[in-house]
């Protein structure tokens, strides 16, 4: 029966894993040489077919493992703590992606390297910080149920943070300068939109594939560490 | 209530007694303001109050951090919290006492802010609307203390502590002060519309109230051992 | 003894602490209105094991019942019948005597007259107005003992009482213990002490009961 259950998991990671370098590859190819340059930006616009899918995944990640620190919290299941922080984890990987190609995007759009009028960059640095702070806090405490609580506890705080950034960037309008052009135009045309939505998949399969991959990995950890315990004689 | 009621006036007669967190509070905005005023010196200052009410804002989330640093210091350092525990009283209400001295703090801590803003930064020139301050200063006072109170139980088992909490705290304080700071400034120079500064007051009690229900919620989570 | 009419029903009970198990599967039964005494050397488990039952620590395996409430779910229900004396006195040291008791009081919903019913119990009807951090240890202990019992506990968790007492203090516990009725669990390094009292001693080593 273990064999079968390490075969099933194998089986999770690598399917998603050959999926994500397909659509991944896919992605590629319409993202240079399928879709046409944007009318207004040219051919830097194209970093749009990263910027957003990254950053939506990272949303996603970051739902995912708000999802699973409820569920810890209701269940107390060690598994649901790990499946929680494995998201967090990537969100922040993700994030810093993100960060970098905003801040790629501003330099080859308007030859800043931050651009603080961008609502979801300025939302997005709320919450990067936050992601920050759960790894600070992750950190300081021992292994075990006690940090399991409170990670779980501080991302949902999290999920509170969310609508709250979104409103406040947008409220605060005023110290930031507004600008008045939009970014991608008013419509995206059915290749535009088809691009768009290959790289969004591609980089959730290959968020999807990361996460298998980890927790496979932070699991063998912990079993390793369970049978040094047991070598060890119950200290 | 008698529960809530008794645990308040327990911090505050403690405050009273000891003094550990206003005055320190009240040194560290002196202290500050000081600092920022020489900085900017006057003729750098020419953002004026704009940039001093901003500043502002600033000042009072991290004077808060002194506050919230000590709350549940008594009941950590001497484990009192075995004795709160095993009491028949809902863990939430604990919290709820707990923000709601911080809030009484943070609010007279401001009392002495206030006019030694008004004092530093503001003698010359247009400034802020003062109902309207103290307004939105009351508000964030509420959301600072709800979320304060829940993670100054967070950050009491981390290892660095006093680091901890400031880190864990601030991202929270960013949409804050975000909007707070653009209340403020907002009533410098134009007369903002009625609806937009109600806009915003709102905002600063949606934020209360969404802060106040996740802390409620999760109190408990943090206090069980 | 069947479970119903235990005060006190322990089984398979764990607590970890990170990589530590604190208490390994211990199995307890305490009639009502025994007196049992917990010895076993330090780290045994002892404290760890009075936490769970007064319901501040929550098991991480195994069933723990106090009056016919399982822990942790009904704990809720079971707090104001259960009085802790623990390692500290559990007080704030700026605080009176007073208002220590009345905080407490006001926490178990017991009525204010009860606390100077309670100090004059303890031995501290003149030092209501002190500072409990002013207090010798020896009144401080028996300050705590006032509190455990504010609320007329009927299950008396007693961690190491003996150890701050003075000669007044003891007999004060003495007379405690004597009082009919309440089931009581102390963890001590004296048994010899209280021999005149206890039911049984239950030896606890490295998490467990010792057989």
């Amino acid at each position: 029966m273990r064999d079968g259950s390490t075969r099933a998991r194998l089986d999770g990671a690598t399917v998603a894993g050959t999926a994500a370098a397909v659509l991944m590859a896919t992605a590629l190819w319409m993202i240079f040489f399928y879709v046409p340059s944007d009318a207004s930006e040219g051919f830097s616009q194209r970093i749009f077919y990263f910027h957003v899918p990254i950053a939506l995944t990272t949303y996603a990640l970051f739902c995912w493992g708000a999802v699973n620190a409820a569920r810890y919290l209701w269940k107390r299941d060690m598994s649901l703590d790990l499946k929680s922080y494995v998201p967090m984890h990537l969100g922040v990987i993700f994030g810093t992606l993100v960060l970098i190609t905003g801040s790629l995007w501003a330099k080859v759009s308007w030859g800043i390297w931050w651009d603080w009028s961008s609502t979801e960059l300025n939302t997005f640095l709320i919450i990067f910080l936050f992601y920050c702070a759960y790894f600070m806090l992750r950190f300081s405490v021992p292994a075990g149920e006690r940090r399991a609580t409170y990670s779980a506890v501080y991302a949902l705080l999290g999920v509170g943070l969310i609508p709250v950034s979104v409103a406040a960037v947008h409220l605060g309008q005023d110290i930031i300068h507004p600008i008045t052009f939009t970014r991608h135009g008013a419509n995206m045309d059915n290749s535009m939109l088809a691009t768009f939505l290959v790289s969004l998949a591609a980089m959730l399969m290959l968020a999807v594939t990361m996460y298998l991959v980890e927790l496979r990995g932070k699991r063998l950890d912990e079993r390793v560490a369970h049978i040094r315990r047991l070598a060890q004689g119950r200290a | 209530m008698r529960a809530f009621r008794a645990l308040v006036r327990k911090d505050l007669v403690l405050e009273l007694r000891t003094a550990e967190v206003v005055p320190a509070m009240l040194v560290f905005l002196l202290a500050v303001f000081t600092l920022v005023r020489f900085a900017l010196g006057s003729s750098r200052l020419a953002g004026g109050s704009r940039a001093a009410t901003g500043m502002l804002w600033a000042v009072v989330v991290l004077t808060a951090l002194l506050a919230l640093t000590r709350a549940f210091a008594q009941e950590r350092e001497h484990g009192i919290w075995d004795g709160l525990l095993g009491a028949p009283v809902e863990r939430w209400i604990m919290w709820a006492a707990k923000a709601c001295s911080l809030w009484v703090f943070l609010a007279v801590s401001q009392v002495v802010a206030v006019p030694l803003f008004w004092l530093f930064f503001l003698q010359q020139g247009p400034s802020p609307s003062i109902p309207v301050l103290i307004a939105a200063l009351l508000l964030a006072d509420a959301g600072i203390a709800v979320l304060g109170a829940l993670l100054a139980g967070l950050a009491s088992a981390g290892r660095a502590r006093e680091v901890l909490l400031p880190v864990l705290f601030l991202p929270f304080a960013v949409p804050l002060v975000l909007v707070a700071s653009d209340l403020s400034v907002a009533t410098i120079s134009q007369q903002p519309s009625g609806f937009e500064t109600l806009k915003r007051l709102g905002f600063l009690a949606a934020y209360d109230t969404i802060f106040a229900l996740l802390g409620w919620a999760l109190f408990e989570y943090v206090v069980e051992e | 003894m069947s479970s119903c009419e235990a005060a006190v029903a322990c089984s398979g009970l764990v607590r970890r602490f990170g990589d530590r198990d604190a208490l390994s599967g211990l199995d307890l039964e305490v009639a009502r209105g025994e007196i049992v005494l917990l010895v076993g050397p330090n780290g045994a488990g002892k404290t760890t094991l009075l936490r769970v039952l007064a319901t501040v620590l929550r098991p991480t395996e195994g069933e723990a019942v106090v009056e016919g409430c399982s822990l942790p779910g009904q704990a809720r229900k079971v707090r104001g019948r259960i009085g802790f004396l623990a390692h500290e006195p559990l007080v704030y040291p700026e605080l009176t005597v007073t208002e220590n008791l009345e905080l407490y009081a006001a926490l178990h919903g017991v009525a204010g007259e009860r606390v100077a019913t309670l100090r004059e119990r303890v031995g501290l009807a003149r030092r209501g107005n002190e500072r409990a951090a002013e207090l010798s240890r020896g009144l401080r202990q028996r300050l705590a003992i006032g509190r455990a019992l504010l609320h007329d506990p009927s299950v008396l968790l007693l961690d190491e009482p003996t150890a701050a007492l003075d000669e007044d203090g003891r007999s004060l516990l003495r007379q405690v213990l004597a009082e009919e009725g309440r089931t009581v669990l102390v963890a001590t390094h004296e048994p010899e002490w209280f021999s005149g009292v206890a039911t049984r001693q239950v030896p606890v080593r490295a998490g467990r009961v010792a057989a």
